[in-house]
């Protein structure tokens, strides 16, 4: 076949410009970090890229909604723990009250910290966090007690998404439970001022406290069940996001070793096509005919 | 009887046409570099033997040659290469054109990346969910409503940015018509010069490259063919003739023979026009402003070709011959209308605009019926309710999509509550991130709720996020296809292309051997003179002087 100057110089320049582009798509490579950049080079990475995204980000989100959970039910269980505190207190009072040696003035004074203790139990149950009453169902705009008593907030529950489809309800409905309490207290209350009670009266209150104190460490043993379910969410979540990025970086990131060695390849190869061409061009007859 | 000074005429002869060898060799030489240029040769046949017949023709010992002659000065060129060559031009410049269009729809699309619109429609569910679990909280809630603005943003401005480009390319496609119907007035030119010269028996070779040079420009618009119509007169053997140029399409005549359409025929050439469907000419500089209608896009309907003599001949985009011409690649992308209207477009930008239009109304309509059925952020002057849309309900196309104003003004009308009065109820806040993830059915019922989407959404049980996930992964195969087949008909026609070569083009090793060889021809023809004219200078000079 009939070889010209001008096929030579053609194909020279073409091979470069072939070999030059080989340098910068192995260069682009290294300084992006990904394999490709656009859908065409690579479709399929390119769609298991975009639902990786959307996973991590899900896993991320509901990262962020757990912490709002454990706020929620670590605020709870330090509220009832001090209601249990309250309670107990109560209890003693109850003990000191049944004896029917105590005078008037005694069971005044006695009368007087169960006033505050009520009142103590009140605050509990408006207990606030982040601007929302957590006992009050889902009016958290209203407390449960205001100024003239028990509120109407209804005791639905709150419910958070901590996985796909996965809720988690993450309050304690109130407003039966502190009721009761406070009707107990305003009932003790009036007990011990009435001057007709006898101790064993008072005395038969206690079976009354023990079911208040019952509910509240039930409530107390459902919270502390729900953050142990937390716990485990949690775990499985971080493994979660952990495969997925793993997953999303096999799919799009360069292995730099690679990269590096295919593109120092590249530019030898480059380097000895230059040199070779710079010979290969130069020489022709008009050269050697005198 | 022979003449005293034949053997001077025969190297006489000899001389010149060396003479005109060499001088066409330089010829090579200077246009070793000259675009499309193909190397000529000489070619040389002995003149007539003497004697010749005839009733007083002496009888001498055998024909006595009398010399050369140049016949015609001949270029080098294979025919059928460049046949191949222009048929591969032709491929290269579809999808070549194909390939950058598709390139371009990536960039602006930018997938995957943290700044398209997946990411926005993640980011909105985020923003729901944070909603979802802080319902009363005014700070999430505008966080909501904006990142629904940046998605109602990226949507628009993939839309401005796309038909920016959609008109880019009608703008091609007038460059490319203008370009064709030059090129076709210059083929008819030449044509004329040819002729012109042909039948006083000489063969215009340089006439001949520079128009098969605008025959291989021609090609890379559309599918042509070329005959060679003889010039008649006293035409040289070796004479090419005018070209006629016509169009391949897939249209049929009444016999069922391919219909010829004529551009270029001798002197006289077509001119074509592209039109769109309301025929006027495609230019592409519509701006796409929805409320002035005058100004918005409009498909391309026919090529109308201005026929030589007279009358017109229309051709439709399935009349083209598939995957050919960078004319035809263009009219895809840019979009045509398969019925002379304005209902059916097809091409590829006007099909991707058309889904993300899809996408938008569905999104719009699924997003704001859900919406209507939660319950807004209550306070002591305005009282829990719903029935509140989110969207503004006029925006149904992704250019026109849009927050409504008064959402934008009180994010409390956020509808995140299921029940009405339930400040610290976000479940209806979920329920409106996930509808992103629930597959949409016409009609179907949102999982968790009673609420029925509308009919006629159009997503066949996709989610959102899998529909968009679907335009992109189609995007990226056919952005491979583009371009595997660009490489793939650039290496064939570079190999066309080295082979013309080989056979076409100068080598200048060659040409130098040629010269010697003709230098050293002319110089022994110069030899034979001297020696005849000392033989002659004998026979005047030397014979009959006996005894002076």
């Amino acid at each position: 076949m009939r070889v010209t100057q001008s096929m030579l110089s053609n194909n020279m320049l073409r091979n470069l410009s072939n070999s030059y582009a080989k340098i910068g798509k192995y260069q682009e490579q290294i300084f992006t970090g990904r394999k490709f950049t656009r859908p065409s080079e690579d479709p399929v990475a390119t769609v298991k890229g975009m639902s990786y995204r959307t996973d991590l980000n899900k896993a991320e989100q509901f990262t962020r909604n757990l912490q709002t959970v454990n706020t929620w039910l670590d605020t709870t269980d330090d509220a009832l723990d001090q209601v249990g505190n309250a309670l107990q207190r109560v209890k003693e009072l109850i003990v000191q009250a049944a004896n029917d040696t105590n005078t008037p003035d005694d069971r005044q004074k006695i009368q007087e910290e169960i006033n505050q203790i009520k009142k103590h139990l009140r605050d509990l149950a408006n207990t606030k966090v982040s601007d929302k009453y957590i006992f009050s169902g889902t009016n958290t705009f209203t407390p449960v007690f205001d100024s003239s008593g028990l509120t109407n907030v209804n005791e639905n529950s709150v419910s958070i998404e901590v996985f796909d489809g996965i809720t988690l309800n993450v309050n304690i409905a109130g407003k039966t439970l502190f009721g009761d309490i406070d009707t107990f207290m305003n009932d003790f209350s009036n007990t011990l001022l009435d001057p007709n009670s006898s101790g064993e009266d008072i005395s038969k209150k206690l079976g009354d406290l023990d079911n208040h104190i019952s509910a509240v460490l039930a409530a107390r043993a459902d919270v502390g069940a729900r953050q142990n379910r937390v716990e485990l969410m949690t775990n499985r979540l971080s493994s979660h996001e952990i495969n997925i990025t793993k997953h999303l970086s096999e799919n799009e990131d360069v292995d730099y070793a690679e990269a590096i060695t295919k593109m120092i390849t590249s530019e030898s190869i480059h380097q000895a096509a230059l040199s070779v061409g710079a010979k290969i061009i130069q020489q022709t007859l008009v050269d050697f005919i005198r | 009887m022979r003449s005293t000074f034949m053997g001077l005429e025969t190297s006489k002869r000899g001389l010149f046409t060396q003479q005109s060898a060499l001088y066409t060799t330089g010829h090579n030489v200077a246009n070793a570099n000259t675009e499309g240029y193909s190397r000529q040769r000489v070619n040389m046949s002995p003149t007539l033997g003497y004697p010749g017949s005839g009733l007083n023709a002496p009888m001498t010992a055998g024909f006595i040659g009398t010399g050369v002659k140049a016949d015609s000065v001949q270029r080098i060129r294979d025919e059928f290469i460049d046949r191949q060559y222009r048929q591969e031009t032709n491929k290269l410049g579809y999808w070549e054109s194909k390939a950058s269009a598709i390139t371009q729809m990536e960039d602006i699309m930018s997938e995957p990346s943290e700044y398209g619109l997946d990411e926005a429609f993640r980011m909105f569910w985020s923003a729901l969910q944070d909603v979802s679990t802080n319902p009363e909280d005014t700070a999430a809630r505008k966080a909501a409503v904006q990142r629904a603005i940046h998605l109602a943003d990226s949507f628009n401005y993939i839309d401005t940015q796309l038909k920016q480009i959609q008109g880019n390319l009608g703008n091609e496609i007038k460059v490319s018509v203008e370009q064709i119907n030059s090129i076709l007035e210059q083929i008819a030119d030449l044509n004329k010069e040819i002729q012109a010269v042909e039948p006083n028996g000489y063969v215009p070779n340089d006439l001949y490259d520079q128009r098969d040079l605008l025959v291989d420009q021609l090609s890379e618009y559309l599918p042509v063919s070329i005959e060679r119509v003889p010039s008649g007169g006293n035409a040289s053997k070796v004479a090419e003739g005018s070209y006629k140029i016509t169009l391949n399409t897939n249209l049929k005549d009444m016999s069922g023979k391919p219909l010829e359409i004529v551009l270029v025929d001798g002197r006289n050439y077509a001119t074509i026009q592209a039109l769109d469907t309301e025929g006027k000419k495609v230019d592409g500089d519509e701006d796409n402003d929805a409320s002035n209608p005058s100004l918005a896009y409009f498909p391309f309907d026919k090529l109308v070709i201005n026929k030589i003599d007279g009358g017109t001949q229309e051709i439709k985009q399935e009349e083209f011959q598939e995957f050919k011409g960078k004319l035809l690649s263009l009219i895809d992308s840019y979009g045509y209308s398969t019925d002379g209207t304005n209902q059916s477009i097809k091409g590829y930008y006007p099909e991707m605009l058309q889904n993300l239009d899809k996408l938008a109304s569905a999104f719009v309509q699924a997003f704001n019926e859900v919406h209507e059925e939660g319950y807004t952020l209550g306070n002591s002057s305005a009282p829990s309710k719903n029935g509140i849309k989110f969207f503004d309900d006029t925006g149904l196309t992704a250019g026109t999509i849009k927050v409504w104003d008064e959402i934008i003004a009180d994010p409390n009308l956020l509808a995140a509550s299921s029940v009405q009065g339930e400040e610290g109820n976000g479940n209806w806040a979920r329920i409106l991130a996930n509808l992103q993830s629930m597959p949409i059915v016409d009609g179907g019922t949102v999982t968790g709720t009673s609420v029925t989407l509308p009919d006629s959404l159009g997503l066949d049980g996709a989610t959102f996020q899998s529909f968009y996930q679907g335009l992109i992964s189609q995007l990226g195969v056919d952005g491979q296809k583009a371009n595997l087949l660009k490489t793939n008909t650039e290496t064939i026609r570079l190999t066309v292309e080295n082979n013309r070569a080989s056979m076409s083009s100068v080598s200048l090793d060659e040409e130098m051997t040629d010269m010697i060889r003709f230098q050293q021809a002319y110089n022994a023809n110069a030899r034979m003179i001297t020696v005849i004219d000392e033989t002659l200078d004998k026979i005047i000079n030397g014979m009959g002087r006996v005894g002076l």
